[in-house]
């Protein structure tokens, strides 16, 4: 049983604001255990093969996204730790991952042969979903900024059998600087920026006591350098994810706002669509009015859809 | 810790060592050593020279993924290793059975007699478990402390 935390009140003062009536089941779900999900790692094995010998075990395994068999639900009841003490997890066969945590790769649409920046790599649950999707092909620069994260990154990475991954260690932004000082340029960047993470509450309720709003301002600010830095080292055409896996929109939708605004013409945001419920965008908060077109973000809601609390959006350079 | 990509006579050398342990004609990528022993395996499209301009950028951590040691010139493969090179390995293969391939997961030596003075590939049904290396009267066991199986 995890430790519970009580939330702090300017914490659901806002959760009530940004969720109006739909703050009871919000709040409702918080309470609830979630999901166990797993995503085959289709380097080392097929998601039929892998189904097969869960269910050997005896694991009742559900598919939840018809279009993505890879991913899986484990609704048998397993002891505390099994999913990561299993056999087919050592050898890297699977990755225990949360649902909502594997959209933004969805969004990404990794291909073979791209080259792909993950700016904040660490502990490589997107990571891995992409060299999955790239079958090992092409390039990623899997980057983090601290050594023992950095660690973890690399064991996930040899675990699930990740060979076309090069990990570096460095401050985002001076990542970017240096990659554009050499004119290296990447098809693909994902920008899951680290935040407050008010999405992962259910599983890890520590962060209520962490919460505080000076901590959001902060992020906040690091969040669009970190955009505007990336932004420089992406090739014209190219895509750009901003994820965050938290609510609030002083790290969401300010972002995207001051995206739209600080390049104008050169980035397009793109539509989304995923196998869950996403809500918009939201264009008001408080006292502050974002460009409409934030409304084409998608923010998930733990209670829409069972899942952890996520957002994200997906930009084109187009000059 | 400074990486060093081996050159294609490097790389031969430990392909010919491979083909005498294992029957392996070929390994798919580059092989970057990182230390003295240990060996990365890396197939991402930079070529050797692109690593080293980026090299001289930003600090690399990691390139690819641990694939091999060298013990006494002769290579001993990472779990991964054996994993990536499974359907080329041809002969040195030691199959477990289920309560073998338990206690091997778990970390233990096999008290096992193979006639043997050589590293070989440990395999459970279709599962490649990494190299042991074989003596007089056991197989030793190299599993590292984060993969090893956790029986209750």
């Amino acid at each position: 049983m995890k430790k519970s935390y009580p939330p702090k009140p300017l914490f659901i003062e806002r959760m009530k604001l940004l969720l109006g009536k739909d703050f009871k089941e919000y709040e409702e779900i918080l309470k609830k255990e979630p999901v166990r999900s797993i995503r085959v790692n289709t380097l080392k094995i097929s998601p039929e093969k892998l189904k097969k010998r869960l269910e050997e075990k005896g694991w009742k395994i559900n598919q939840p996204w018809k279009d993505y068999p890879e991913v899986m639900i484990i609704e048998s009841n397993l002891e505390p730790g099994e999913l990561g003490r299993a056999l087919e997890h050592l050898l890297g066969y699977y990755y225990v991952q949360e649902l909502a945590s594997m959209l933004p790769i969805i969004v990404l649409k990794p291909k073979p042969n791209e080259t792909i920046l993950d700016l904040c790599a660490a502990p490589g649950s997107k990571t891995t979903q992409i060299a999955a999707e790239m079958k090992n092909t092409g390039l990623i620069i899997a980057n983090e900024i601290h050594l023992g994260r950095i660690k973890i990154l690399a064991s996930n990475l040899e675990r699930c059998g990740v060979t076309n991954t090069i990990i570096t260690r460095k401050e985002g932004r001076a990542l970017c600087k240096r990659l554009k000082q050499k004119d290296f340029k990447f098809d693909k960047i994902l920008l899951d920026a680290p935040c407050s993470g008010e999405g992962t509450l259910r599983s890890t309720p520590i962060t209520y006591q962490m919460w505080n709003f000076k901590t959001i301002r902060r992020l906040s600010r690091l969040q669009k350098q970190l955009f505007e830095a990336a932004f420089e080292i992406l090739k014209i055409g190219g895509e750009i994810i901003y994820s965050t896996c938290t609510h609030a929109p002083e790290e969401n939708e300010e972002i995207i706002d001051y995206v739209i605004k600080r390049f104008g013409d050169k980035i397009k945001m793109e539509e989304i669509s995923l196998p869950i419920k996403c809500r918009p965008g939201i264009s008001k908060w408080k006292d502050k009015e974002y460009d409409k077109k934030v409304k084409q973000a998608c923010r998930i809601y733990p209670q829409d859809n069972n899942t952890e609390g996520f957002f994200i959006t997906k930009f084109r350079r187009v000059k | 810790m400074t990486l060093k990509i081996l050159s294609i006579n490097e790389k031969k050398k430990i392909e010919k060592s491979l083909k005498e342990q294992f029957g392996i004609d070929k390994i798919p990528g580059l092989l970057v050593k990182r230390g003295e022993e240990r060996i990365f395996l890396f197939q991402g499209s930079l070529s050797p020279k692109e690593i080293t301009e980026l090299e001289k950028t930003i600090l690399l951590e990691r390139v690819g993924i641990y694939f091999a040691k060298i013990i006494r010139d002769e290579p001993k493969l990472s779990i991964e290793g054996t994993q990536i090179l499974k359907d080329q390995i041809k002969k040195n293969i030691f199959e477990l059975n289920k309560e073998q391939a338990e206690q091997w997961m778990t970390g233990q030596e096999l008290n096992i007699k193979t006639g043997k003075r050589s590293f070989l590939i440990m395999k459970y049904k279709d599962d490649l478990l990494g190299c042991g290396k074989a003596s007089e009267e056991k197989i030793t066991n190299f599993i590292p402390k984060s993969r090893r199986l956790k029986i209750k």
